[in-house]
Formats: C-alpha cells, sequence, structure tokens
C-alpha cells in the first residue's frame, strides 16, 4: 500500500490521539490570542447593563450537564454580572435531567462570593414539568406553578417573591440553554407577554438563533464557548471559557487540517485507483 | 484551589476515574467502561423520580393539600397516576385521558405559539428588512435574506416537481442550503471540542491539583 | 368511548388556551380557568416522566432474574436508580407525619443526607459521579466528529465543496487563533463573515426553515385539537 492509501485507511485511534494533543498542548503551552466580542454578545450584555441596578431578572438554566462545558462558563458570568448590579435573580430550570441542582450550586457558589442572601437577593424556583405550561402559568402567577422554591420553603417566606408575582415583575429573561425551550421562551414569553429575552446557548443551537436575534425577538445572543469567553471579557472576570480558547483555536486547526489531508488523499487515491483499473 | 481536603480528593479522583473509564471506549470496549455507562443509565433514570417526587408529588400535591387545603388537586394526582396504566397491556386505554389532557394542551399552546411567536413575527423582520436598511451592504444584505427565505421555502415545497421557474428557484436555495449548513457544520464542530476542552480542564486544572498536592 | 373522551378532552385542554390569548385572563372568566388547567398541565407531565423509569427497571429486573447475557451490568443500573431515588423520597424533617415516624428511629441530623437539597446524597450522586459521566460521553463526540471530518467530508461537487469551504471559514472565524489569521487579509473579514454569512445566508436558510416547521408545527396542533390526529393514544 503507498502512503496516500495508508494514510486514508489510518486508524481512527490515530486521529482521537491527534485531538487529544491539540485539546492539551495550549494547557501546558499558554499563547493566549485575544477575544474579541461579537456584535451580538455586546447587545446581550448591554441589555442587562442598561437596566438599572436592583432590577429584578430571570436566569433560566435550560441545559442539560452533558452541555456544561459551554453553558456553565455562560450561567456564571451572567451572574457575576447580575449581582455586581446588585440585581434580584429568580432562578429555574425547564431541565428535568440535573438542571435544578446545577442551578442551585451555582447560585449559591457565585451568591457567596457577592455576599447575597437567599431569600433576599435571589431565590432558585427549581423545575416543574412540561415547559410550553410553565411559561404561560409564570405569566399568571408565579406561584400557581411554583408554590414553594427548590428546598421546599414555601414563596410566601421568601420576601423576594412578594414583589415578584408574575412577568409584569421581571425586566429581563436571561436563558442559558442548550436545546429547544429558547424557542419557546421567545415564541411564548416574548411574543405574548412582550418580556425581554436574551440567550446563551450552545454552538449546535446557535446558528439557529441568529434569525431570532435579527427579527428583534432576542436580545443579543452567546455562541458557545466563544460567546461564553466575550462575556466573561465584558464582565471582566476571566473563567473557564476564556481558558478554553486556546485549547478551541488549536483543536480547531487541527479538524481543518485533518479535512484538508483527507480530501487531498481522496483525490490523489481516486486518480491512482481509476489509473490502475 | 487551596488546600484541599480528604474529602475534596476523593471527590475529585473519583471524577477522574469515571472520566477516565469512560474514555477508555476510544481504544476499545472493555470492563471498565461498561460498568461506569451502567452506573450513569441508572443514577440518570434515578434523578428523575427523585426530582418528581419531590417537585410534583410534596411540592404541588402533598403540600398543598395538607397545608392549603386544596383537596381539588387530588384529580390532577389521579390523572398522573392513571398514566401508568400505559405499563400493563390490558388497561392502556385508561392512561388516554391523561395524555390527551397534557397534548391537547400543548397543542392549543403550539397553534397559537407558532403562528404569532415564529411565523408572523420572521414573516415581518424579513418584508422589512429593505425598507429599514441604510447603507447599501445593508441593503445587499436584506436581498440575500430574503431571496434566501424564498427560495429555501421554495425549495422544502415537495408538493409540486421542482421545474421551471420552481426549479430553477430551488437550485439558488440549494446554494443558500449549504452555506448555511457549512456554518452550522462549524458550530457543531465547535460545541462538540468544547465539551472536550471542559474534561481536559477538569483533569488538567482540577484532578491535576489534587495530584500536585499529594505527590 | 375509548377514544371519543380522549379527543374531548385534548380539545377542551387546547381550546382553554387559545382562548385565553384573546381574551385577556386577568380581565375575563377564563382567568382562574387557565391558571387551573397549566397548573394540571404541570402535575400530570411529571408522572410522564416517571414512566420511563418503571419501564427501564422492570426490563433490567427481569434480564437480572432470568441470569441473561450482562445480568450483572443491568443489575448495576437498577441498584443505581435506587441508589439514588430512594434518598431524595425519604422525609428531611420532622415537619411531616412520615418524617415523625421516621426520625422516631433514625437521628434527626440525617436529615440533610435526604431529598434532593444541597448535601443530599441525591445531590452528591448527581454532582460527583452522574454530572461528570454525562459530560464525558458527550465530550468523546468530539473524537468522533474529527475522526468523520476526516473520512467522509469530500468535496466529491460543487455543492459539497462550497459547503466545505463555508464550514472552514467559520470554524476559523470562531476562534482566537483563526481569527487572527483572517485579519491578515483583512481587519474587517470576521466583520464580514458575520454580516454575511451568519446574519445574511444563515439566517434566510434558517428562517425560511423555522417558518416551515412552525407552519407544520401549526397544522399538526390543530389536527390533534380536532380529533384528526389520533396516533398519540396508540393502539386499541
Amino acid at each position: 500500500m503507498d502512503f496516500w492509501h495508508r494514510i486514508m485507511n489510518i486508524d481512527r485511534r490515530w486521529i482521537y490521539l491527534l485531538i487529544a494533543i491539540s485539546v492539551t498542548f495550549p494547557m501546558i503551552v499558554v499563547m493566549k490570542f485575544p477575544v474579541r466580542v461579537t456584535p451580538e454578545t455586546r447587545q446581550l450584555y448591554d441589555a442587562i447593563n442598561n437596566l438599572p441596578d436592583g432590577s429584578v431578572v430571570m436566569l433560566t438554566f435550560d441545559y442539560y450537564p452533558n452541555a456544561a462545558a459551554e453553558t456553565e462558563p455562560m450561567s456564571v458570568a451572567a451572574l457575576r454580572h447580575m449581582f455586581k448590579k446588585n440585581m434580584k435573580v429568580v432562578t429555574l430550570s425547564n431541565i428535568p435531567l440535573g438542571g435544578p441542582t446545577i442551578a442551585e450550586r451555582i447560585t449559591r457558589e457565585i451568591a457567596a462570593e457577592y455576599h447575597k442572601v437567599y431569600g433576599v437577593d435571589y431565590v432558585n424556583l427549581g423545575y416543574k414539568a412540561n415547559y410550553n405550561a410553565v411559561m404561560h402559568g409564570l405569566a399568571n402567577s408565579i406561584e400557581s406553578i411554583f408554590p414553594s422554591d427548590y428546598t421546599n420553603t414555601p414563596l410566601k417566606d421568601l420576601p423576594l417573591m412578594d414583589s415578584v408575582r408574575n412577568y409584569n415583575d421581571i425586566k429581563f429573561i436571561f436563558v442559558v440553554a442548550d436545546n429547544a425551550t429558547v424557542d419557546y421562551w421567545i415564541q411564548i414569553v416574548n411574543a405574548q407577554y412582550g418580556v425581554p429575552v436574551g440567550a446563551g446557548v450552545t454552538a449546535v443551537v446557535a446558528p439557529k438563533m441568529y434569525s431570532f436575534v435579527d427579527a428583534g425577538q432576542m436580545t443579543g445572543m452567546l455562541g458557545g464557548m466563544k460567546g461564553a469567553a466575550e462575556y466573561e471579557k465584558l464582565v471582566g472576570h476571566e473563567g473557564k471559557a476564556m481558558r478554553g480558547m486556546d485549547a478551541q483555536s488549536l483543536a480547531h486547526l487541527m479538524i481543518i487540517l485533518l479535512v484538508i489531508v483527507g480530501n487531498i488523499g481522496f483525490f490523489v487515491t481516486r486518480k491512482k485507483d481509476s489509473e490502475k483499473s | 484551589m487551596g488546600d484541599l481536603t480528604f474529602i475534596d480528593h476523593f471527590q475529585l479522583w473519583l471524577r477522574a476515574y469515571l472520566i477516565l473509564s469512560l474514555f477508555s471506549f476510544l481504544y476499545r470496549d472493555n470492563l471498565f467502561y461498561r460498568f461506569s455507562e451502567h452506573i450513569f443509565a441508572g443514577l440518570s433514570a434515578g434523578y428523575y423520580v427523585g426530582l418528581i417526587w419531590q417537585t410534583v408529588i410534596i411540592q404541588q400535591l402533598v403540600n398543598p393539600m395538607i397545608d392549603n387545603g386544596d383537596w381539588w388537586l387530588v384529580f390532577p394526582g389521579l390523572l398522573g397516576v392513571l398514566m401508568f396504566a400505559r405499563l400493563t397491556r390490558k388497561w392502556t386505554w385508561v392512561s388516554r385521558v391523561s395524555l390527551a389532557f397534557v397534548i391537547g394542551n400543548t397543542a392549543g399552546i403550539y397553534l397559537i405559539s407558532s403562528l404569532h411567536g415564529l411565523i408572523l413575527p420572521q414573516m415581518l423582520s424579513t418584508m422589512k428588512a429593505v425598507n429599514n436598511s441604510g447603507s447599501f451592504s445593508r441593503i445587499l444584505l436584506a436581498v440575500v435574506v430574503i431571496v434566501g427565505v424564498i427560495s429555501t421555502l421554495i425549495y422544502f415545497y415537495f408538493s409540486k416537481e421542482h421545474k421551471g421557474i420552481l426549479g430553477a428557484t430551488a437550485r439558488v436555495g440549494i446554494w443558500f442550503i449549504m452555506i448555511a449548513f457549512g456554518a452550522h457544520f462549524g458550530y457543531t464542530v465547535m460545541a462538540r471540542v468544547s465539551l472536550l476542552i471542559g474534561r481536559a480542564q477538569f483533569l488538567y486544572y482540577d484532578w491535576g491539583t489534587s495530584i500536585r498536592q499529594i505527590f | 368511548m375509548r377514544k371519543t373522551v380522549p379527543v374531548i378532552v385534548a380539545f377542551l385542554s387546547g381550546f382553554v388556551m387559545v382562548v385565553s390569548f384573546f381574551f385577556n385572563p386577568e380581565r375575563t372568566f377564563i382567568g382562574g380557568g387557565q391558571e387551573a388547567v397549566l397548573q394540571w398541565v404541570t402535575i400530570v407531565s411529571g408522572f410522564t416522566l416517571v414512566l420511563g423509569v418503571f419501564s427501564i427497571v422492570r426490563v433490567n429486573a427481569r434480564a437480572v432474574a432470568r441470569r441473561s447475557k450482562g445480568w450483572f451490568y443491568k443489575l448495576l443500573t437498577v441498584v443505581s436508580v435506587f441508589a439514588m431515588a430512594i434518598p431524595a423520597m425519604l422525609p428531611v424533617s420532622k415537619n411531616t407525619v412520615g418524617g415523625k415516624i421516621f426520625f422516631g428511629i433514625f437521628p434527626d441530623n440525617w436529615g440533610t443526607l435526604f431529598g434532593t437539597g444541597p448535601s443530599s446524597i441525591y445531590d452528591w450522586l448527581f454532582t460527583y459521579v452522574d454530572q461528570p459521566m454525562m459530560e464525558t460521553m458527550f465530550a468523546m463526540l468530539a473524537f468522533f466528529i474529527a475522526s468523520a471530518a476526516y473520512r467522509a467530508f469530500r468535496a466529491r461537487n460543487a455543492e459539497a465543496t462550497l459547503l466545505l469551504l463555508t464550514a472552514v471559514l467559520v470554524m476559523l472565524w470562531r476562534v482566537p487563533m483563526g481569527e487572527a489569521f483572517l485579519r491578515l487579509f483583512s481587519d474587517s473579514f470576521p466583520q464580514y463573515i458575520n454580516m454575511f454569512v451568519m446574519n445574511g445566508f444563515n439566517v434566510a436558510v434558517q428562517r425560511g426553515i423555522i417558518i416551515g416547521a412552525a407552519l407544520g408545527a401549526a397544522s399538526m396542533s390543530l389536527r390533534i385539537m380536532l380529533g384528526i390526529e389520533r396516533t398519540y393514544m396508540g393502539k386499541g
């Protein structure tokens, strides 16, 4: 077998090894290329920044744990931004596998850094089934859908919820999602109840969100780990997303190289095989 | 990260073991991978039970019935229990009412939200785009969007054969779709790589800290 | 009867939502009705999530009882389900009837281990066992997508070449190193990719797909509400 045929039939585990090296190498040799902010991220950041200090906002944890590498930095950066502006944060999750647990852990962790008090500065409502019904139900009364928070404390015992009854009391909804729930926040909550919605989404979902941003249905968007890195830069707190950008760069270059080599090999071997036959 | 306690070390090593045991599948299927995989499946299933018990049964049924006297909640509770009739062959039909209640409600929501929340705003934005534009590049962009939306919709219209003007427009649609799907593929690669970076970051920074502190 | 009653229930349940769009729930008769229906829906929907778990336990338990191939792994699955579910279902304090009985036998300070709150067994198993494995399962996709891109991503014709070139351009644009490389050609190059590729071609196609899918969803919803579509009921 000649060189190109060997290359084309290479064991896939060598490719796995190349990817593993391209992801780990930048952690040892740090390069730190500058992260530039895209207009969509800037739009979302400005939307939160322009809200008066102390406003009530909703932050949703609508992502499965498997997407946490992209979405957790977004949630963390969003919380830091909101707490810096002394905003009152109401969190919830529409994801039955892990969403409310992740929401509880992250909000308490970040709130502790900013000395925020649970029940006064932030509340985690938890999870309720059927996100369509939940989104509609919150428009009437939050308490009708969530009689208590995630840890079973009745809402009437939480001072923050005295002044937050439904969407009329919420100034902005920051959705962090890895699936279609963000579509429903837009088409139900933004369209029917007029609450501004912005979202941080995984890179798989991001291309679709451009239509909503363009139509004005969504106020800004974070797309994938790069979007999270941009938001971290704007908030002024380097986190996992910014640290991961070097690895992202090298891995992308490696995959582009693999595609180029694969195509060259394809055309060369195809030509050789047709000459032989 | 600071000085780690014994529990911290244990938790970090446990997570590292689980991550590496799953990654071992990339080399070859093995005992460690299967062990971890089946535990993962079981824990994920168990998570649902615990969550629904607390959030639905306790918070939405038991507590309101006992604390607030909302005894009428026994009816949705009963509807929910009827759902389990699906597990039997003889009594499956009993669960239809519960299913119909949920699916009918969702259908009602979708009917309005897809028309009012998706189709109308998206169409409006496409039509207004040219009018609202300022510079030449914005006008060009608006024209690209209008042509793209129409040609994409026509490409996916299969009730008529793609011939003549319809066929030509569909061909334009294909070009638009190839560019959009190429962009989508680029984003998808980014997403998958990001997930791997998350694991690598844990192994290098978090587990690495534990190793450095122990050794 | 077995099909008529569910069809009527589906229609009424959906009709409430349609009518409430046109009549402001805060000021008309529909208000309380809509709130009650939505509350009921969230309760009933919760039970559907647990249905699958019963099925998993039943199938795996039968395999263990029969000692079929791989029964030990299936036993692990069943044990894991109970290890997660049972601590979450136990009472957390003496405030309930069940709690009074339970903590009459066990020490009071065990309460923090139960339920789904922070520092419970449920929380610990999820955070330190389940979540890392879930993240890892999906992280493996990076390797598979690289391998698939190497083997299958071919510029066989003009359309495929266009797809490939756009993918490469976007992959470069979305990373700092790639963006720096693109800026060597022109400072505005990344901006033009964002403007024309993502906000131009991509928006156009995504919008077309959104509109098409939304039309399909609306028509399917109408069919379900009117009882024309009954496949969700199953056989019998």
